[in-house]
């Protein structure tokens, strides 16, 4: 009678068992180690055993230990795309040519304070300014954002035009939106973020004024380092809030690189002991002192990015160590039989190479599909506005996923070449 | 005898082990004819495995000669000797020592990975080397699904796929029930006698020895005794 199962707690074991199994087997179904471990054998049945097949086979011999890895891979290189996207976010300058060419003046005081319109004459006279607008923050939000990601300047339409070195139109007219008073020049980003079209309403709601703005699109620009402003008339926003006279900023652009620091001189020199000194300055320099505001950003993120590379470093040459060690009779086996060293290293180095790169892909395409898709204003609360993975960022994660696995090799590599076959058959034996 | 195809002459292997020298042959000289199956005897320490290791390129003499084919194996560097193993030498171990992931199909083809052959020709050797040991029909099977004696089977198809003149055999029997242990020493017998390889084998079983053509007992170091099994 062994098979009767009295209590009946044996029928529900087994049924919670097999449920465990199920939910093992579908998490299984999930991991991509799995489907790369199956991938393995079915290309050894199909082609043949070859190294690429060896390598692939090997390194999926152990599903738990190689899916561990690829995840702490994955998670480390993900935390390391999304701390230098960070960093680029809070710390970029724009590195065009343009941007040495421009200066920006404002009141001397505070940036919050304004600056006569009436100084305009005085400006467009120093030597070596070839052009001048009103650079006004307005600061609205748009449609119902709490925190609009984008900014919107009032501008003088016909004058910033000159100023725009390194943009260009690419769609719809400039032509129309200085004709039109009531119309926008946007970023082409903050077109496609938005899906926005030529002649299509953006409504701001204003934050720093008490005034709101209906725009028209009339024409969008592209190919500067923030594809993102929304530019309108200046005189629209003087009609808006009573024509107090006065401008944010000066936005100047000067002949050359070489005059710039004698602009800014006599710029400052001209409105000294006025009633509105200014304090001029190139616009990378404006923006530095913006980021200066938020204390040493660059060196705190990188060290944390340090650390996540060194721990990841850690990790990966702990378990490549392990799954060499493991086999470090195999290894001898292959020795005896007439694989030379630098076919060891190759087959270790691959399957090192192979694991950072599947968890780089992993980690590293998270964070893009992540930071390019989720909606981070509403996540923090308008905190983090926009946060592009560059192709360069991108970049610099796979590099280092790629030279962690190579230096994951390299010790068990050595091992293995400096162990003889006989002390390698000695293994575990 | 037929042609030596092992020349041995004063052949020393010189262990440190701290401040202490530990020698395990001392000039033993010996030579090993085509086609013989050679089996090394002796107590435990007696230098057998050592011999066994030197003559089959794994590991190096402190002093003497080790001709194998006429070729000089202490000459080769450590690049010219793996490829020199490759081609003249077929390994069998105790342990089986087969690649788990792999299956027993795949396993024979490991060495063959190293030759200029093709795909097709790589099959056609494997299966050769299967059906001489009786497995024609389980090379898809990975060594965890067979049997002790399957394996070594499999690690003889392995030590023969190559077609090396030379085949060293450490313990083959050591892990495997008497039965197994008769069918693999039969393999190895006709191995020598059929198709004329060279075997040496390591062995403490006096069962084991009489299959082979010579019995070579080691002592110490020493060449104690050279006789036909009984």
């Amino acid at each position: 009678m062994s098979g009767m199962d009295p209590g009946g707690g044996g029928i529900l074991g087994r049924s919670f068992h097999g449920l465990f199994r199920l939910a093992g087997f579908a998490l299984s179904l999930l991991n991509p180690v799995t489907w790369l471990g199956e991938l393995a054998r079915a290309w050894v049945r199909w082609f043949g055993l070859g190294p690429f097949s060896f390598v692939l086979v090997n390194a999926m011999r152990n599903r738990r230990r190689a899916t561990l890895t690829v995840l702490s891979v994955a998670s480390s290189c993900g935390l390391l795309v999304t701390l230098l996207t960070l960093q680029r976010e809070l710390t970029v300058p724009p590195e065009s040519e343009g941007a040495s060419l421009r200066i920006i003046a404002r009141n001397k005081v505070s940036l919050a304070q304004p600056l006569p319109a009436k100084q305009l004459s005085a400006v467009e006279k120093i030597p070596g300014v070839v052009a001048v607008s009103p650079f006004t923050f307005f600061g609205g939000n748009f449609r119902d954002e709490q925190m609009t990601s984008f900014a919107q300047f009032a501008v003088e339409p016909a004058r910033f035009r000159e100023l725009l070195v390194e943009g260009r139109v690419s769609d719809g007219s400039y032509e129309e939106f200085i004709k039109d008073r009531n119309s926008c020049f946007v970023g082409a980003d903050t077109m496609k973020r938005y899906d926005l079209k030529i002649g299509d309403k953006m409504r701001f709601t204003g934050t720093f004024y008490p005034v709101d703005l209906d725009l028209k699109i009339a024409a969008v620009f592209k190919g500067t380092v923030d594809d993102r402003g929304v530019f309108f008339h200046h005189k629209l926003l003087d009609e808006l809030t009573g024509d107090p006279g006065t401008v944010g900023t000066w936005y100047i652009r000067v002949a050359s690189a070489e005059v710039a620091n004698d602009v800014i001189a006599r710029i400052n020199k001209a409105f000294e002991n006025s009633s509105a000194e200014v304090r001029a300055e190139t616009e990378r320099a404006f923006q530095m002192g913006f980021i200066s505001m938020l204390g040493n950003v660059k060196v705190l993120t990188l060290s944390i990015s340090a650390v996540v590379v060194f721990t990841l470093m850690l990790v990966t040459v702990s378990t490549m160590s392990m799954a060499i060690r493991e086999r470090f009779r195999e290894l001898a086996i292959l020795k005896a039989l007439g694989f030379q060293r630098r076919e060891l290293f190759a087959f270790i180095l691959a399957e090192s190479f192979g694991l950072s790169a599947l968890g780089a892909f992993l980690g590293i395409g998270g964070a893009w599909l992540l930071w390019t898709y989720a909606d981070l204003q509403k996540w923090t609360g308008g905190m983090i506005l926009y946060f592009e993975v560059t192709p360069r960022i991108v970049a610099t994660g796979s590099v280092v996923a790629a030279i962690l696995g190579i230096v994951a090799a390299i010790g068990p590599s050595v091992a293995v070449a400096r162990t003889s076959v006989v002390n390698g058959l000695r293994t575990l034996d | 005898m037929a042609a030596p195809i092992v020349v041995i002459r004063d052949l020393s292997k010189v262990y440190r082990q701290g401040d202490i020298n530990v020698t395990a042959l001392n000039r033993i000289s010996l030579d090993i004819g085509a086609g013989e199956f050679a089996v090394l005897m002796g107590p435990s320490g007696s230098g057998k495995s050592t011999l066994l290791h030197i003559i089959a390129g794994i590991d190096r003499a402190t002093s003497g000669e080790v001709r194998v084919q006429g070729i000089n194996v202490a000459n080769l560097n450590e690049s010219e000797l793996a490829d020199w193993r490759n081609q003249n030498v077929g390994f069998v171990f105790q342990s089986f020592n087969l690649i788990p992931v792999l299956t027993a199909h795949e396993n024979v083809e490991l060495p063959l990975l190293l030759t200029a052959l093709g795909r097709r020709q790589r099959r056609e050797q494997v299966e050769v080397a299967l059906a001489l040991v009786g497995l024609a029909d389980r090379g898809h099977h990975r060594p965890d699904q067979m049997s002790g004696g399957q394996q070594q089977r499999v690690a003889i198809a392995r030590a023969l796929v190559t077609d090396p003149a030379l085949i060293v055999a450490d313990e083959p029997t050591g892990n495997l029930d008497a039965r197994s242990a008769h069918d693999v020493l039969g393999i190895l017998q006709s191995l020598s006698r059929d198709a004329g390889k060279t075997v040496i084998m390591v062995t403490h079983d006096p069962k084991a020895a009489v299959f082979g053509t010579r019995e070579l007992h080691l002592e110490k170091g020493e060449l104690a005794r050279d006789s036909v099994p009984a």
